[in-house]
């Protein structure tokens, strides 16, 4: 990791697929220890962005650098909804899920690596709910569980997809706090949010996204009620 | 002028119908007279014995060739051409050939329909033999099988070479019938053949003498030899359901293990294309001995040892001995 | 008490080809109840039969090139079933179709192809079913290789279990791990496969799916966790194999279907009573929570 290095760099990024293309000419940096947030209307792109930085999408056109060895701290926390809940897994096992990529495929964990899973479920509030199977968490316990995962992961740069769409208050708060302390501890995060109170509350740093980069930099500047009108139009001009 | 290009069209349409509906009238036997009669004989133990008989003025064919099995056949288009084709067919009766009333159909067939076990005294399934019932039922969802149950006929009426004789004799007056001009050569080369048939009979007699009666045993896997064990006063151990299909259940598995010790039976012997695996597991595990391959309702390849009737007898025989005198 | 142990076990003291059926049908339960298992997991419960099919032209081509070897019809059949299953899973990979759709079309038109191999013999039909063994006609050979096939299975098992877990579980996430999900998967794959065709030639195709579903679906309702399932399953196998074989000797019924339907009626028992979703449980929860709400209302 280098100092003064972004750690996630977007040249002229084109993000999509063959017969659409979602995000156009995307350019910008998220600088080592950011907090940034990725907020627009309904179909601006904002999760295929975070997908082609997770690498889990390839660029159509351009290049997205990830920083000097940052490229294997990468943490990336998708929409929910990909989890296969009813697998029969103890809340515990799901959250111990973090350290594979200390453990590997076949090691199992020292006490050390035990003890660290139950600190994670503490932090998160789920201390005690460690044997309980995943599909009997609520949606916010899940949440909970599996911010707790990404503890264990101790990534350098966490991603996170729309992490409090179907959360509570109370956990949303909680797990706000959380996303406070990595950010105190230097990582870089960075999350797809709609609520625009919360990311003017809890985000010095915005990308206005729709289909393309409208603004990016500090919160109050990007979230101008111009640019947020502007990013409308954006999109409903994409979806006609 | 106005043209009417609907009624041209229409004009063409049934002109190209008629000529179609022409073209698939069954055709009179538009080639020139060959002077060979065309013999079809269901399977090849028949066509055999009808060669036999006829010589060169037939043309003969088998519908289930050598190595076939008569019992599971499903005819083909070329099955139903060629009976069309032919002049007499030979068939075995007795319920053998499941498969022959919709072919018969199918081909259109107009000659002389010969029977060839007619006038022989059918057996029943289940008489006198010792038949151990060691499946349920299979079921096809085509023709039904010649593998009868307990009061069906038995149609392997030629395993009795007296029965044979019966054969050669009705096929013989079935070809005077379709060719009167040689009635005579067809009855002389059928005599010359019975007598053949009969120094076999006496010759295999003469060998069962020398086998004490209570050897005179043989386990098979198919229930294709009971005219043979009628006949020739030999006890057949008949292990039904250890042929291809259906599975036994354990407990008959067991029971005929114990008969085979108890009776000291030394040998078995197999079906063609049967599941061998079962055959041997009892082997193993009695003691007895794969006999060899039997051939109970088909012919060898030609020019194979059991490539004919009489050849296939002799084979037959030859094993069912060696077997009995262990 | 004594007679009751003479009828358990004197079948199996007496003759060796039930020792033999006991020996590989226990083999077969215990490598096929853990696949089960992921299959059901992964809901591809349906794809042991239907790999059942796929591989038919394979092990067809084997008997028809080398006659009853068993080594000629596992290679052929090992073949094929890798190879539908290799070409499914790319088509559902590039194409925007299904796996199980994509699986579905491969083996229909393998099973077409085997059906037309088979009669290009000639008019036996009989030899489809000399492909297929039976569980009462284990030689050394098949013993052999259905023994040989259960203890690589349960050590690839082993080996894969975490990978195959999370791949159930959250693939992205063992994506971003630089997990090989995908091999695993295919790893997967080929182990159903060689279960599936070493089991066929030994004990028939019935026995062997059967033997792979049934304990499987039953085991989820007593047991939670991945690995207890699979134990419990093994071991379900294990007795309806039992209890199908004595059924067999004395009832005088033939032997996969006794073993299946002893799996099916095990598979009910648990339906009805099992304490992880089994229907009386659900019945007295709802009692209870019934009963509950209206002493809440009342007080």
């Amino acid at each position: 990791m280098v100092v003064g290095q972004p750690a996630i760099e977007l040249q002229r990024v084109w993000l999509g697929w063959r017969d659409r293309v979602a995000v156009r000419d995307a350019s910008g940096a998220f600088e080592q220890g950011s907090l940034t947030a990725i907020v627009g209307p309904n179909g601006a792109g904002k999760s295929t962005l975070i997908k082609g930085i997770a690498g889990r999408l390839n660029p159509l056109r351009g290049r997205i650098h990830v920083g000097a060895g940052l490229a294997r701290s990468l943490a990336c926390l998708p929409q929910s909804a990909e989890l296969d809940l009813a697998f029969p897994i103890s809340t515990f096992d799901l959250v111990a899920l973090g350290a594979w990529h200390r453990v590997g495929a076949w090691r199992g964990l020292d006490e050390a690596g035990l003890e660290g899973v139950e600190d994670a479920l503490r932090v998160v509030g789920l201390a005690g709910l460690g044997r309980r199977p995943v599909d009997t968490l609520s949606g916010g316990q899940l949440q909970r569980a599996l911010f707790a995962r990404l503890m264990l992961r101790d990534a350098r740069v966490i991603l996170l997809d729309e992490p409090f769409s179907a959360v509570d208050r109370a956990t949303t708060e909680d797990l706000l706090d959380l996303l406070h302390a990595w950010h105190a501890e230097g990582r870089t995060v960075i999350a797809v949010l709609h609520d625009l109170d919360i990311v003017r509350a809890y985000f010095p740093q915005t990308l206005l996204l729709a289909g393309q980069v409208v603004e990016w930099g500090a919160t109050e500047q990007v979230l101008s009620p111009a640019n947020l009108h502007l990013a409308r139009h954006l999109c409903a001009g994409a979806l006609t | 002028m106005r043209r009417r290009p609907a009624r041209s069209l229409s004009a063409w349409s049934a002109a190209a119908v008629l000529v179609l509906c022409g073209a698939m009238l069954p055709r009179a036997h538009a080639q020139a007279p060959s002077d060979r009669i065309r013999v079809v004989a269901t399977f090849s133990i028949l066509a055999d014995m009808v060669r036999e008989v006829g010589g060169d003025r037939l043309d003969i064919q088998a519908i289930v060739g050598p190595n076939g099995d008569a019992h599971a056949f499903e005819p083909t288009p070329r099955d139903a051409r060629a009976l069309g084709a032919a002049q007499v067919l030979v068939r075995n009766g007795l319920g053998f050939e499941g498969w022959l009333p919709r072919l018969l159909d199918a081909a259109g067939f107009k000659g002389l329909d010969v029977v060839a076990s007619d006038g022989v005294r059918p057996r029943v399934l289940g008489d006198e033999e010792q038949a151990l019932e060691a499946h349920g039922h299979e079921t096809h969802d085509h023709e039904p099988h010649g593998h009868g149950h307990a009061g069906d006929v038995d149609p392997h009426a030629w395993q009795d070479l007296s029965n044979g004789v019966i054969y050669v004799r009705n096929i013989a007056r079935g070809l005077a019938a379709a060719d009167p001009a040689h009635a005579d050569e067809y009855r002389r080369r059928a005599d010359a053949y019975a007598l053949r048939l009969q120094d076999e009979d006496r010759a295999w007699r003469n060998d069962l003498e020398a086998v004490p009666p209570a050897r005179r045993v043989m386990m098979t896997t198919h229930d294709a030899f009971g005219y043979l064990g009628q006949a020739y006063g030999i006890r057949i151990v008949s292990v039904l359901g250890l042929s291809s299909e259906a599975e036994p259940a354990a407990g008959a598995l067991a029971r005929i293990i114990d008969q085979i010790r108890d009776r000291g039976i030394r040998a078995m012997f197999l079906e063609k294309a049967v599941n061998p695996t079962l055959m041997r597991r009892i082997t193993q595990e009695t003691g007895a001995r794969i006999g060899g391959t039997l051939y109970s309702d088909t012919l060898d390849a030609p020019g194979t040892p059991a490539g004919t009737y009489l050849g296939m007898f002799r084979w037959n025989a030859r094993l069912i001995l060696e077997a009995m005198r262990g | 008490m004594n007679l009751w142990l003479e009828l358990l076990t004197q079948p199996f003291i007496d003759y060796g080809f039930m020792r033999r059926a006991l020996a590989g049908a226990w083999a077969l339960s215990f490598a096929a109840g853990p696949l089960g298992v992921f299959l059901v997991l992964r809901r591809l419960s349906l794809m042991g039969d239907a790999m059942a099919h796929a591989i038919l032209p394979g092990v067809a081509v084997g008997f028809l090139t080398a006659g009853l070897s068993l080594s000629a019809m596992t290679l052929g059949g090992l073949v094929t079933g890798v190879v539908v299953a290799l070409l499914a899973g790319l088509v559902s990979r590039l194409t925007p179709l299904r796996e199980d759709a994509s699986f579905a079309a491969f083996y229909l038109v393998s099973l077409g192809l085997g059906v037309l191999l088979v009669s290009l013999r000639g008019t036996n039909m009989d030899l489809i079913h000399v492909l297929f063994g039976t569980v009462l006609g284990l030689n050394d050979a098949a013993l052999l290789l259905v023994t040989a096939v259960s203890s690589v299975t349960l050590l690839a098992l082993a080996a894969l279990f975490r990978v195959l877990v999370i791949e159930c579980l959250d693939p992205l996430f063992l994506r971003a791990e630089g997990g090989a999900g995908a091999w695993a998967h295919m790893a997967f794959l080929l182990l159903l496969v060689l279960n599936l065709v070493a089991g066929f030639q030994v004990l028939g195709t019935l026995m062997v799916v059967g033997i792979m579903m049934l304990p499987a679906t039953a085991a989820r309702f007593w047991v939670r966790s991945v690995g207890s399932q699979m134990i419990l399953a093994a071991a379900l196998g294990a007795a309806s194999s039992y209890a199908g074989l004595l059924v067999s000797y004395y009832q005088d019924v033939p032997a996969s279907p006794a073993i299946i339907l002893a799996a099916g009626l095990l598979y009910f028992v648990s339906v009805a009573i099992g304490p992880h979703g089994g229907i009386l449980q659900l019945v007295r929860q709802s009692r209870q929570r019934r009963a509950r709400l209206l002493e809440s209302m009342g007080s």
